[in-house]
């Protein structure tokens, strides 16, 4: 039994310790706001914010990640206030749609480490098939 | 992806066909519109033989409530293009409501509103139909204003903002009326058989870049794909195929430990028929997906081999594919073969007098090009709910599925339920990407499979390894093309394609005909060619191809495109002059030169270490051209710096959209051409994650300008076209950057993942 912090509500979850925070987060706890893409920390799509750093979730004990804050994109804010999530609509950003949930937290994380327009896009490696990523420069400079 | 023309048929008669309209007074007012039955194929709407039921109906394109609702039915798949809204923004256009009044929903499988998604076909082919059908709804709305007012007289009515406004022509006094309380009267009414269309001069949505209905939904995760279907009690299941392919289930395997069951999965065709004793997987369930999915590439099995592997290994493939292009009999594609003639034959008769005008040829030249693979962001995933008897017997089934073909859902799981196919109901998610991969039925039948054995709610997910190894790839080819040039004019072309038959592979394919889809891009060219032969050989090997964005396009432009580059520079041509010297079509050269434009301000004034490059090339009925800036920042890469895209796609209906296909099309396009490519040794695919098989990050990312060709031409494709001419413009900059002119894609083999991490 591991305690997980999730969007600011505590989960107690039955699980092994080794299985991922991803699998937990869509399979256990219903938030399939956070997408499997690769499973080997390669293209970014399972982006979480764990204590305020971005970490891809499928490769996260949910050992490693008990007793830590987590934010999945349905916590990252009420009525898709974000700044980020604002931006990405007005930017008309997403296609599939996808992979931008992962997106939108490395942006967000990015932003609470205190970056700013390019400088989020250096922190930015996720994978987009659809190939929104013009989108995306143009919707972090105002960021 | 493309289809072939008898699938689409249906889809492409203009006239409507009265029939189809329905009302259903008790909701309000509900248009429905079929296509002619006439020409649509029995492959495919095998249903539409038999008449619409009243409940079918409910799913009718276009509806107007007596609650204020305005309600488009769906019958697309989603998946990044635009088309759920697309399509509403026509419905609004000609219903004359307002953008913010329509909401969307996805219909399930119907007769009048389903279609398949391909071909670049998913707004582009329904516009003329929708128009009819919105405007339609609206006449029947004005015609029960007028049971209310006694007068006939059209031009007394106007309707705006779900809306109808009545002028009294005596009084001039003025009622009005909103949709809502016409809305069950009108459903009595007749349809005008003068129906009052738009001026499209007057649109005010179509045309407009209104912001995508599907959007919001995507930037908060509450958007839901099929890999995020969740039912009560449902359990979990991963799929693991024989690693080889051909390979079939020895025995099968006992179940491990905390896992729920181990089911053997049949293999099916694209419409879902399985193949009989073809058990080439093997699902595990368990309690999660995670679990199911360790559980499953751990799980041991043992396997019988095929007895040869050669059609399934990429050496042996590429051996034999050499081997027919110089020795195999090959199929004539252009000039068509007279009636009477075929095209193997015609292809015989036809060679002597283009080997003779061809001389010894100023350029003959092999271009190769790889198997690719989908890799649709979400993976193949499928959940199915069926309902048994106390007996056991299935009686009704409901599937969740991220497909591109529901009406093929709803058949194969008939087939394997023997549930009658008005009892399964079929909903189509949000795709995470489709890109012609999900038209297939394999997944859906595994599910289904699943759920009939464990006779409980399963959802399966493929792991990422088995999504690339058990793909329908884009074919690999061979293509030789030859041509001479007189006087800076192309007098001979000889062009031979060899590569595998994706309508052959699925019994679409007539004995000695020619597969369009690897002929589509090579054919009805622009350029006046002299003397010349299109041809196809078809290669007999055993990797499953299949629909790819933009199919045959993605192969024979980057020859097509790239030949007439090497013919420029043997002419010493200016690539640009050399195509408008040999150019017979004039919406070609109007791209052409809105793109000889676009990129002359930075073209001819390229800093040291650049150069550029240019292609066009037409699929789905749209013409592209794509003017590339290149640079080499060491020896062994590629800089893509900038690109300028011109697109003729005829009526814009959301140049919002237009400009997000091209650009996802030439990422799409850049990361085949720089790294995609799939490998088999002795049937096993050696690229299994992202890993491997490389993909473009952000700072990948080439600056993009997109210019919209204004037309009044019918709506034509665009989650296609963007993809054929990216890969020769990239190969003609290269050859003028480094002298080496690369034949061979991908142009780097062997990258890894790309991420610095």
């Amino acid at each position: 039994m591991y305690s997980l912090n999730v969007n600011g509500v505590s989960h107690s979850v039955n699980v092994d310790g080794s299985t991922p925070l991803l699998w937990v987060l869509r399979d256990v706890l219903g938030l399939t706001g956070t997408k499997y893409g690769c499973g080997i920390e390669v293209c970014g799509a399972c982006t979480v914010l764990v204590n305020g750093q971005p970490e891809k979730s499928c490769d996260m004990d949910t050992s490693e990640a008990a007793g830590k804050t987590i934010v999945t994109i349905e916590g990252l804010s009420a009525n898709r206030s974000h700044p980020a999530q604002q931006a990405w609509i007005a930017h008309q950003v997403p296609q599939c749609g996808y992979c931008q949930s992962g997106m939108i937290m490395a942006c967000a994380g990015a932003m609470q480490a205190g970056h700013h327009g390019n400088e989020i896009l250096s922190e930015m490696n996720n994978i987009c098939v659809c190939g929104t990523y013009a989108r995306i420069k143009d919707a972090v400079q105002g960021l | 992806m493309t289809l072939p023309a008898e699938i689409l048929a249906g889809a492409r008669a203009p006239a409507m066909d009265r029939r189809g309209f329905l009302t259903l007074g008790a909701k309000g007012l509900v248009v429905a519109f079929a296509m002619p039955l006439v020409g649509r194929s029995a492959v495919v709407h095998a249903q539409a033989a038999t008449p619409p039921t009243t409940q079918q109906l409910a799913n009718a394109y276009v509806q107007v409530g007596t609650d204020g609702s305005i309600t488009l039915w769906f019958g697309g798949s989603e998946m990044g293009q635009g088309a759920m809204s697309g399509l509403a923004q026509i419905l609004a256009e000609e219903l004359m409501v307002d953008w913010n009044q329509v909401t969307v929903k996805q219909a399930g499988v119907d007769p009048i509103v389903s279609y398949l998604t391909g071909g670049s076909s998913a707004v582009s082919r329904r516009y003329g139909t929708l128009r009819n059908a919105a405007a339609a709804a609206r006449e029947l709305l004005i015609a029960a204003a007028m049971t209310k007012t006694g007068d006939a007289n059209r031009d007394s009515y106007a309707a705006k903002s779900a809306t109808v406004m009545y002028t009294n022509p005596v009084s001039h006094l003025v009622t009005t009326w909103p949709y809502s309380a016409l809305a069950t009267l009108a459903a009595s009414q007749t349809v005008p058989a003068d129906l009052r269309l738009t001026d499209p001069g007057k649109f005010r949505l179509i045309g407009q870049p209104v912001p995508r209905v599907d959007i919001p939904s995507k930037v908060d995760g509450s958007a839901k794909y099929g890999i995020d279907t969740w039912l009560p009690n449902m359990v979990f299941a991963a799929i693991k195929h024989c690693p080889v392919i051909g390979g079939t289930l020895a025995s099968t395997p006992s179940k491990p430990s905390g896992a729920v069951a181990v089911v053997p999965c049949k293999a099916s065709d694209t419409r879902g028929a399985v193949t009989a004793g073809s058990v080439n997987a093997v699902a595990v369930v368990a309690s999660n997906t995670w679990l199911a999915m360790r559980l499953a590439n751990n799980l041991s099995v043992s396997w019988k081999l095929p007895a040869s592997t050669a059609g399934v290994d990429s050496a042996a493939i590429l051996a034999q594919a050499q081997g027919l292009m110089a020795g195999g009999q090959a199929l004539c594609a252009e000039p068509a073969p007279p009636t009477g003639t075929t095209p193997a034959s015609y292809a015989t008769q036809l060679e002597p007098a283009v080997k003779a005008a061809l001389g010894t040829p100023t350029i003959d030249a092999t271009y190769t090009l790889p198997y690719l693979a989908h890799a649709t962001m979400e993976v193949v995933s499928c959940t199915v709910n069926i309902v048994f008897s106390t007996a056991g017997v299935a009686q009704s089934c409901e599937i969740w599925a991220p497909t591109q073909a529901a009406a093929w859902v709803q058949q194969t799981a008939a087939g394997l339920t023997g549930v009658a196919p008005t009892q399964i109901t079929v909903h189509t998610t949000f795709l995470g990407g489709g890109l012609g991969r999900k038209i297939e039925q394999d997944y859906v039948s595994q599910a289904v499979q699943v759920a009939m054995a464990v006779k409980k709610p399963v959802k399966l997910t493929w792991r990422r390894e088995e999504d690339f190894a058990h793909d329908q790839y884009r074919p690999f080819a061979l293509v030789n093309v030859k041509a001479t040039l007189a006087s800076g004019r192309i007098a001979a072309w000889s062009y031979r394609n060899v590569s595998q038959a994706i309508l052959g592979q699925r019994g679409w394919l007539p004995p000695g005909a020619v597969d369009s889809q690897a002929t589509e891009g090579s054919t009805g060219l622009p350029y006046n060619r002299g003397t010349h032969i299109v041809e196809w050989v078809p290669l007999p090997a055993g990797i499953p191809v299949g629909f790819w964005r933009s199919v045959g396009s993605s192969i024979n432009a980057f020859a097509v495109e790239s030949m007439i580059d090497e013919l420029a520079r043997a002419a010493g041509a200016d690539p640009f002059q050399f195509r408008y010297d040999n150019m017979t079509d004039d919406r070609a050269r109007a791209v052409l030169w809105a793109a000889d434009i676009l990129s002359s301000s930075w073209r001819n004034s390229l800093p040291a270490g650049h150069a550029w490059g240019v292609a066009i090339a037409e699929s789905f009925g749209t013409w592209v051209a794509q003017v590339v800036d290149i640079s080499q920042p060491s020896a062994g890469s590629m800089k893509v710096n900038r690109i300028a895209c011109v697109v003729d796609c005829g009526t814009v209906i959301n140049p919002d959209s237009v400009q997000a296909q091209m650009q996802g099309g030439i990422v799409h396009a850049m990361n085949a051409a720089l790294w995609g490519q799939m490998t088999f040794t002795a049937g096993k695919a050696a690229q299994l994650n992202f890993n491997n098989y490389r993909m473009m990050r952000i700072n990948d990312m080439p600056q993009i300008t997109v210019q919209i060709m204004q037309s009044t031409n019918p709506p034509s494709g665009i989650g296609e076209p963007g993809v054929p001419p990216l890969a020769p413009a990239l190969a003609n900059a290269y050859a003028r950057l480094t002298g080496t002119r690369v034949r061979t894609l991908p142009f780097f083999a062997g990258a890894g993942s790309g991420s610095d991490d």
